[in-house]
């Protein structure tokens, strides 16, 4: 295990923004991805800031959501894909040779663009990660579900349909309840993948406001598409491009004041 | 206007074909149960005078223009009742009121009109008294309904012309569930592994359980022989019963070696039936159960094989349908005609998969062409195929129904 509070090195590349005082709950170190011949990810320094709310932006094809999907190891499922670099979580790097990727996968939750409910009750959802986790007693297991569902303030819409199908619920419904899925297991960060791409903007606007009261709590990582998103719940924004970590700072200051030629072009709309 | 009324035309064409495939279907299925349950209705009995003096007593079985075909007493034996009358030669023919039917335990059938005789009486084997033809359509229907029950609850007598199926229904039944629990795990584990199994190898894999389905089931037969009861049985008997050798214990066709190889059979069926469900679960949800934290066995587990239950049940209502219908590879075996001792009995351990067994498929087989009587054997044929037919529908209806169930929890899965 690599201790690395005090050993971290200088962050390097182009987006090496001191994130003030904050301390990082997850950072990259010249991560790089290769899915076959085809590199999708060039020398990433990301660091994600505790209990806040950062924002990865860019345009389609940046890279965006392999990051996130390298950030848990869930590219291991994908033939073909190679790593380089190092994603280090709490002090220990994730691909490290006797790194358990599933106890990491619990550490790093992530939620999909697309709501993926088990085809099982809603509380058999929630409940289903504790399970994994040797969670067998009823009446823990009732506790932790409620928990999860009120801090996703879907518990009152379904109190007293706890054994029906979760695949009845409303599609906004149905992505609360994944968020409390992933978060019943306590994850040290919540990645969120476009979590909002398929709620209509009464639910977005409710769902940017969950947002809000999960950072209370969990480190939030969001991949959006939606730059007023971005800009409305985020404290700091990281720009991506062509795999490449263009620009990370504080959201006000990314939106306002862009560094970097290419984040002003993407924010102002000129391409992307 | 035109593409409607060729769409028109179409659907009746199809709805056409579709209600034709019912019909046919509908109609084995009444045709089957009426020439069945017709052998099982107390005949009418008819006492015919001829020409030259002599009376005759009998059930009419069949009749042309010319003659008529008459089963009378079998005073000696099964099948030496059958008389042929020409209708020139008929001086008189009625229907005796007090006509008597005695169906004796060795399988014949006597006829007397008046008292039944003393000779008859006191004999230890008769099975039933009847009179039909004073009987209303109440009590027939009564009589018709002890004789149904007699048939699928009683053993056959020494000829397997007459009495019961029991111990081919049992063999049916046992053989068909025992079949069942070897191949579940087998298909389903062999599905999962197509499942996960990438690449050039899994196409040939999978060619060669296509190619398994499509081999005749006697071929299944040999193989079951060979590979079983000669290899695995003739084994099993020299390392653990030696001292009864050359008697074979576990190396002659039993029940267990029987459903091993309907187990072979219906593999293929199982293993694409429950690939396919495995397929159909959205890859979002294998996804996600890894992103919890769940290993793949986990996920396995805990997430796919529950989701995939319904692919599974219809892969075992499939594989059921095509043992159960069977036959040719049992005979190979271990099935036979007359079993000794049934494979399911009171005697501890209660199930004895190495003894032989007997099945209704083979019932009809035997029945309606190696039946030395045949127009007593064919009915029997009828009755033992509506047998068998309702117990793959029972056995069917049964997995539906538990399918069903399953599905309403994940219907909104397969949309």
């Amino acid at each position: 295990m690599k201790l690395m509070s005090n050993s971290m090195p200088p962050l390097s590349g182009a987006g090496s923004i001191a994130t003030g005082d904050q301390a990082a709950a997850l950072s990259t170190r010249g991560l790089c991805l290769w899915y076959g011949a085809r590199q999708v990810l060039e020398q990433v320094d990301l660091d994600v800031p505790t209990r806040r709310i950062t924002a990865l932006i860019g345009p389609s094809g940046c890279g965006k959501s392999s990051l996130l999907r390298c950030l848990n190891r869930l590219n291991d499922e994908i033939d073909g894909s190679r790593v380089a670099g190092r994603v280090l979580l709490g002090g220990t790097d994730a691909y490290a040779s006797d790194a358990v990727v599933h106890e990491l996968r619990r550490r790093v939750g992530i939620v999909f663009q697309r709501p993926n409910p088990f085809p099982m009750s809603v509380h058999d959802n929630v409940a289903y990660g504790l399970r994994l986790l040797g969670v067998r007693r009823r009446r823990e297991l009732d506790e932790r579900v409620e928990a999860a569902l009120r801090a996703t303030s879907l518990w009152d819409e379904v109190a007293n349909r706890l054994d029906d199908s979760a695949l009845a619920l409303s599609l906004g419904q149905q992505q609360r309840l994944v968020i409390a899925r992933a978060v019943a297991v306590e994850p040290e960060v919540l990645m969120l993948d476009e979590p909002a791409s398929a709620l209509d903007p009464a639910a977005t606007l409710r769902f940017e406001e969950l947002l809000h009261e999960l950072a209370r709590r969990y480190t939030l990582l969001l991949v959006t598409h939606n730059m007023q998103q971005a800009a409305r719940v985020s404290d700091f924004t990281a720009f991506m491009h062509g795999g490449r970590l263009v620009e990370f700072g504080d959201t006000d200051a990314l939106f306002t004041n862009p560094r970097e030629r290419q984040t002003e072009d993407f924010i102002t709309g000129r391409y992307g | 206007m035109k593409g409607v009324r060729e769409g028109a035309a179409g659907t009746w064409l199809l709805g056409g074909i579709a209600a034709a495939c019912i019909a046919i279907m509908l109609g084995l299925l009444v045709f089957t149960l009426g020439m069945g349950l017709a052998s099982l209705w107390p005949a009418r009995v008819e006492r015919i005078e001829l020409r030259d003096g002599a009376v005759l007593l009998g059930e009419i079985v069949a009749t042309d223009a010319t003659s008529l075909v008459m089963r009378g007493d079998e005073a000696e034996r099964i099948g030496g009742g059958y008389r042929r009358v020409r209708r020139a030669d008929i001086r008189a023919r009625d229907v005796p009121v007090d006509a008597v039917v005695l169906q004796l335990g060795d399988g014949r059938r006597r006829f007397a009109v008046g008292e039944t005789p003393a000779e008859l009486a006191q004999a230890h084997l008769m099975t039933e008294v009847l009179r039909p033809n004073a009987m209303g359509p109440f009590e027939r229907t009564g009589v018709f309904l002890r004789h149904l029950f007699a048939f699928v609850t009683t053993p056959p007598d020494a000829s397997n012309l007459s009495g019961g199926v029991l111990p081919a229904l049992i063999g049916t039944v046992t053989l068909v569930l025992l079949m069942s629990v070897l191949v579940m795990p087998l298909g389903i584990a062999t599905a999962v592994y197509l499942h996960q199994r990438r690449g050039p190898g899994m196409r040939i894999v999978r060619a060669a359980i296509d190619t398994l389905a499509g081999v005749p089931a006697i071929v299944y037969g040999v193989l079951g022989l060979g590979l079983f009861v000669h290899g695995v049985g003739g084994g099993i008997d020299r390392w653990f019963y030696p001292d009864r050798l050359p008697m074979p214990t576990f190396g002659s066709g039993g029940l267990l070696w029987a459903a091993l190889t309907l187990a072979l059979l219906t593999l293929p069926v199982v293993v694409v039936s429950v690939e396919q469900g495995l397929a159909r679960i959205p890859a979002g949800l294998r996804t996600g159960s890894l992103a919890l934290g769940a290993t793949r066995e986990e996920t396995l587990w805990r997430l796919l094989l529950p989701a995939a239950r319904p692919a599974v049940l219809t892969g075992l209502i499939m594989a059921i349908s095509r043992a159960a219908g069977s036959v040719a590879p049992l005979m190979l075996v271990g099935m036979v005609k007359l079993a000794p001792a049934s494979p399911l009995d009171g005697a501890f351990p209660y199930v004895h998969p190495s003894r032989q067994f007997m099945h209704l498929g083979f019932a009809v087989y035997d029945a309606a062409l190696a039946s030395p009587d045949a127009i007593r054997g064919v009915p029997r044929a009828y009755a033992c195929a509506m047998l068998l037919v309702s117990v793959v529908i029972v056995l069917n209806l049964s997995a539906i129904l538990l399918r069903n169930r399953l599905r309403d929890r994940y219907r909104a899965l397969e949309t």
